[in-house]
Formats: structure tokens, C-alpha cells, sequence
């Protein structure tokens, strides 16, 4: 296309012609007619009476309606070519706001054809005023909107795939996380056992994990733990550790020979450049011959330590001072305790969500292992399930501020009599 | 969470020492295992990083850590922790990496602390 100015023409590329002949040139191609361009310029024209009845109309919108000009001048309305939708917006909004303003611009309307095919437009208005101020007719130009339509239709079609692609990760997520838990705990003669897991987020996988399984002779096995990390990452090394406890317990159940096992193979699955680690309590929980209840034995692995609820009332952290995280040490050393569980106690198993929660939400204040203690100090003595319902309670109240997963396991011996506390 | 972090790598005669400063999770630590793997240490060297400007550190920034210890270890080298915050101490304590890592308050504490290997 020409577009250059005469300055450009000075430039002395074109300087063997003339700027008169230029002109000439210019004049030739364009026709010097207005009523052309009216006509059949690139865009609707529209003029209309202050009650909208239709003055004049130019062919371009004519031709895209597939009107007559004399089905339309003097005889409808602008508002009689919009949809119904349209024409509501035009009598609450566009005609209103256009008296206010004597200017409405780039509006967006669906036109009715003569056909009934609908045709997107921008429509764009001004008042023409007379010398005197007094508002004349109604100026409007409608450009085609159909590019711009579908490309929002597309964009649409986009964000609707997106979501649903959300949707779909959130369900498959959901999933992972199910697969990395026992569906139900096993059921251990003269125990009461529950867990519960928190999910921080719907979008990443967490790393926490637990289970419980017979081994031989009435012991059971139990674990708790949590993988560094999160996603699918995580949920590898979830379950590699998970499936590793099963196997090296079965193979040898003492709870320090467990975890050194785990050690091994995490160790030398991960290590280099990307380390990877797990905190675990392994526990082996052991039928008391001599007295009531049960023993057990806990080896932890760099993880916070279990608490024990007493029948009495009371409730103190057992600690396992010493021991290190699993997987980035080749002689991670594990520290074990032994105690008797004697009936009403309560032992309790978590992963650090709860304690590292914030307590408020955007907060710096973490709940704390102190918190956490005088939390069971109140609950004491009380059972598994009110244990598991007591911290999912806390939970609830931490809200947002639970960051990452969580996940409580309670074992508890019951009386023998029904003489439970209340 | 996601905080950017920046690092700061300089050379002393005890060896490398990387500031690291802001967030340090699994979306900033593809760039300190970046650095770790450029680091040129050597046998008997003090690999020092500095905490003081860390802001959060999830389970993901301290495999950070134990990878530079590995990084270290690897070269014949040592590691050092300067300025460790609070929240990384008490995760070291909880996991047992207190005994695994040397801590001093600064970088420059640790810079006088290194003795060069005997020859």
C-alpha cells in the first residue's frame, strides 16, 4: 500500500516525479467520493432519529443484514435489529448511558439478520448536536465482531479444557495419595486403632505414610513417616519406603534392624547430586504375657517423637533422642525406646504438619511440640478415636494455616471393663 | 510458599562460601544444586554457607544442604554452616543433623575456624 508522505517523497527516492502528479495519483485511486466511502466503507453506518427509528443506513450494513434499504429506513427501529437480549441492554444501559454521555463506544451486540442468522458487532454511537446544542440524530458504526466472537469462544473452549484438566488432576492426585495409604487399618485383637490424613493441598502430593500389619507370633508391625518434597517425586519415594518396611520387617521385625534397612536401600537409591530422606517411627507392638496390654518397641529415624496418654491422666512425649533422618547417611544412627501399654493408654503417632501448622493463619507462630503436649495433657485419658476426632478438630481450627499433609496414627489398649471415662 | 532467593558465591583461602538469601524449597533448589555442581573446591577446603538471609526452608531446602555436604565430601572437602536460623536449627534437631553439620554464628567465624589440612 502508498502511504508515504511528501517528506518521505523529498527523501529523493521518488524523485523523479512531481508531488503534483502524486496528488493526481492519489485523487484517481481514491475517487474523491465520500458517498463511496459511506456506502461501502469496511464498516456499518447507521443514523438514527433520538427515538432510534432508523434515517439512514449505508449498503455494507445492509448487505450484511440482508435487508433492503426500505425495510429499514423510516420503518424500524436500531433496537428491532438486536437480539432480545441486546435490546434489553440497549434499553437499560446503551440508550440511557448515550443521552448521558452523547457517546457510547465499542459495545458489544448481537445483530438479527434478515434470516435470523445472528452477526456479533462493536457498536459505537454518538449524538449529533445542532448549532445550538440541541441533540439532532443518533450516529452509529457496528464493526464485524465475528473474528473477535469465535476468538472468545475459543479462549473459552480453553479456560473450560483447563479446568477440566484441573478437575481431572485433583481426582488423580486424590488417587495417588489413596494408593499410598492402607484403604483400612487392620483390625489387632485387644487394640483400637485409627489414623487420620490431612491433605494441605489438593494439587501436590504430600509424603506422608502409615500402616499396619500382622507379623509372626501376635506382634504387629506399625509405621509412620514423612518424605521429604512433594509430588510425584515424593510419592515415589513414599512408595518405596512404605513397601521396604513391609518386606525388611517381615525379613527381621526389631525396629532399629527395620529402619537401618530403609537406611540402605534409600540410600542407595538417592544420593549424589539429589538426595532424598524420610523421617519414620517404626513400632513393634508385642502381646504382654505378664501383665495386660501390649509392649512396644519404637525406633525413630530422625522423626518427632511419639506421645503416650496414660490411663492416670497424664501424657508425656517419649523421646528418641539421637536419631537421624533415613536415606542420606550410610550409618544413620536410630534410637529406639521400649514401653508397656497397659489398658486405657493411648499412644500416639504424627508427622510435623501439626506442629510446624500455624496457629494463624500468614502468621510467623508455629503450634509447637509443647502445645501439642498440653493439647494431650486435656485429653488424657481418652481412646483412639476420640484422639484422631480431637486432632482432626485442631486441625480444622488451624485452617490454611496446616501447610503441609498431616498424619496421626492412635493406638490405644482398651479396659477391660466398660468403665470408660466420660 | 514461593520466595525467590538469590546467591552470592565468593572465594576465600578457606575455600567457597555461598550466601544464599530468601527462600530456599524445592522451587529454588534446582538453582543452589546449579551452583553446587560449578564450585570449584578443593581437598581440605571449607565449603561455607551462609543462612543469615534465609527466610523459610522446607524438607526440600535441606536436601539442599545435605546435597552440598555430599558436594563437599565428595572433594575431599569439608562443610560448614554460618548464621543457621532458628527454624533450620530446630528441623536439624528433630532429624538428627545437628552432629552432621559444623555451625558457627558467621561466615566469618567460620572462615577463622577452618585450619588448612596439614602437609
Amino acid at each position: 500500500m502508498m502511504c508515504e508522505t511528501g517528506d518521505a517523497e523529498e527523501g529523493g527516492r521518488h524523485g523523479h516525479r512531481g508531488p503534483e502528479d502524486e496528488q493526481a495519483q492519489f485523487s484517481a485511486l481514491l475517487e474523491d467520493s465520500a458517498e463511496d466511502l459511506y456506502e461501502h466503507a469496511p464498516c456499518g453506518y447507521l443514523s438514527t432519529l433520538l427515538d432510534g427509528r432508523i434515517a439512514k443506513v449505508n449498503v455494507t450494513l445492509l448487505d450484511w443484514l440482508g435487508y433492503g434499504r426500505d425495510d429499514l429506513v423510516g420503518r424500524k427501529h436500531f433496537s428491532d435489529l438486536l437480539t432480545v437480549g441486546g435490546r434489553l441492554y440497549h434499553e437499560t444501559h446503551y440508550a440511557p448511558l448515550l443521552m448521558m454521555q452523547g457517546e457510547v463506544s465499542g459495545i458489544a451486540l448481537e445483530l438479527k439478520a434478515a434470516d435470523g442468522s445472528r452477526l456479533p458487532v462493536l457498536v459505537t454511537s454518538t449524538v449529533k448536536t445542532g448549532s445550538d446544542g440541541q441533540p439532532l440524530l443518533i450516529r452509529t458504526t457496528l464493526f464485524d465482531a465475528r473474528e473477535r466472537r469465535a476468538y472468545e469462544t475459543e479462549l473459552l473452549r480453553a479456560r473450560k479444557d483447563a479446568d477440566l484438566e484441573r478437575d481431572r488432576l485433583k481426582r488423580l492426585n486424590a488417587t495417588l495419595q489413596r494408593t499410598l495409604l492402607p484403604p483400612t487399618l487392620a483390625s489387632v485383637p485387644g487394640l483400637d486403632v485409627t489414623a487420620y490424613y490431612h491433605i494441605a493441598s489438593v494439587d501436590e502430593v504430600g509424603g506422608d505414610f502409615y500402616d499396619l500389619f500382622p507379623l509372626v507370633d501376635g506382634t504387629w508391625g506399625l509405621f509412620l513417616g514423612d518424605v521429604c518434597g512433594k509430588g510425584a517425586a515424593a510419592a515415589a519415594l513414599t512408595s518405596l519406603a512404605r513397601y521396604t518396611l513391609r518386606a525388611a520387617a517381615v525379613y527381621d521385625p526389631d525396629p532399629a534392624t527395620v529402619l537401618a534397612n530403609l537406611n540402605t536401600v534409600l540410600n542407595h537409591e538417592y544420593n549424589g547430586n539429589d538426595p532424598r530422606f524420610c523421617t519414620v517411627v517404626f513400632g513393634l507392638l508385642t502381646p504382654d504375657t505378664d501383665r495386660d496390654g501390649f509392649r512396644v518397641t519404637l525406633a525413630s529415624g530422625g522423626h518427632p517423637p511419639a506421645l503416650l496418654m496414660r490411663a492416670d491422666g497424664t501424657a508425656d512425649y517419649l523421646p528418641t533422642p539421637g536419631g537421624q533422618l533415613i536415606g542420606v547417611l550410610p550409618d544413620a544412627h536410630i534410637a529406639t525406646t521400649t514401653v508397656h501399654l497397659a489398658p486405657g493408654d493411648t499412644l500416639l503417632l504424627h508427622t510435623d504438619g501439626l506442629t510446624e501448622a500455624h496457629t494463624v493463619s500468614g502468621d510467623e507462630d508455629r503450634y509447637g511440640d509443647d502445645a501439642l503436649l498440653d493439647f494431650c495433657r486435656t485429653l488424657a485419658p481418652t481412646n483412639a478415636s476420640d484422639t484422631t476426632d480431637a486432632v482432626r478438630g485442631l486441625l480444622d481450627t488451624f485452617g490454611t494455616g496446616v501447610e503441609d499433609d498431616t498424619a496421626v496414627l492412635a493406638v490405644h489398649v482398651p479396659r477391660p471393663t466398660r468403665q470408660k471415662e466420660q | 510458599m514461593t520466595e525467590r532467593l538469590t546467591l552470592l558465591t565468593r572465594t576465600t583461602t578457606a575455600g567457597a562460601v555461598i550466601e544464599l538469601t530468601g527462600g530456599l524449597d524445592h522451587h529454588t533448589a534446582p538453582e543452589v544444586r546449579a551452583a553446587l555442581a560449578g564450585l570449584d573446591l578443593r581437598p581440605g577446603q571449607q565449603l561455607v554457607l551462609d543462612l543469615a538471609g534465609i527466610t523459610f526452608c522446607d524438607s526440600t531446602g535441606i536436601t539442599v544442604l545435605i546435597a552440598a555436604r555430599n558436594h563437599a565430601l565428595a572433594a575431599d572437602a569439608t562443610i560448614a554452616l554460618a548464621a543457621v536460623p532458628e527454624r533450620v536449627d530446630r528441623i536439624f534437631r528433630i532429624v538428627g543433623l545437628e552432629q552432621v553439620f559444623s555451625t558457627h554464628p558467621t561466615a566469618q567465624a567460620a572462615e577463622t575456624a577452618w585450619r588448612p589440612p596439614a602437609t
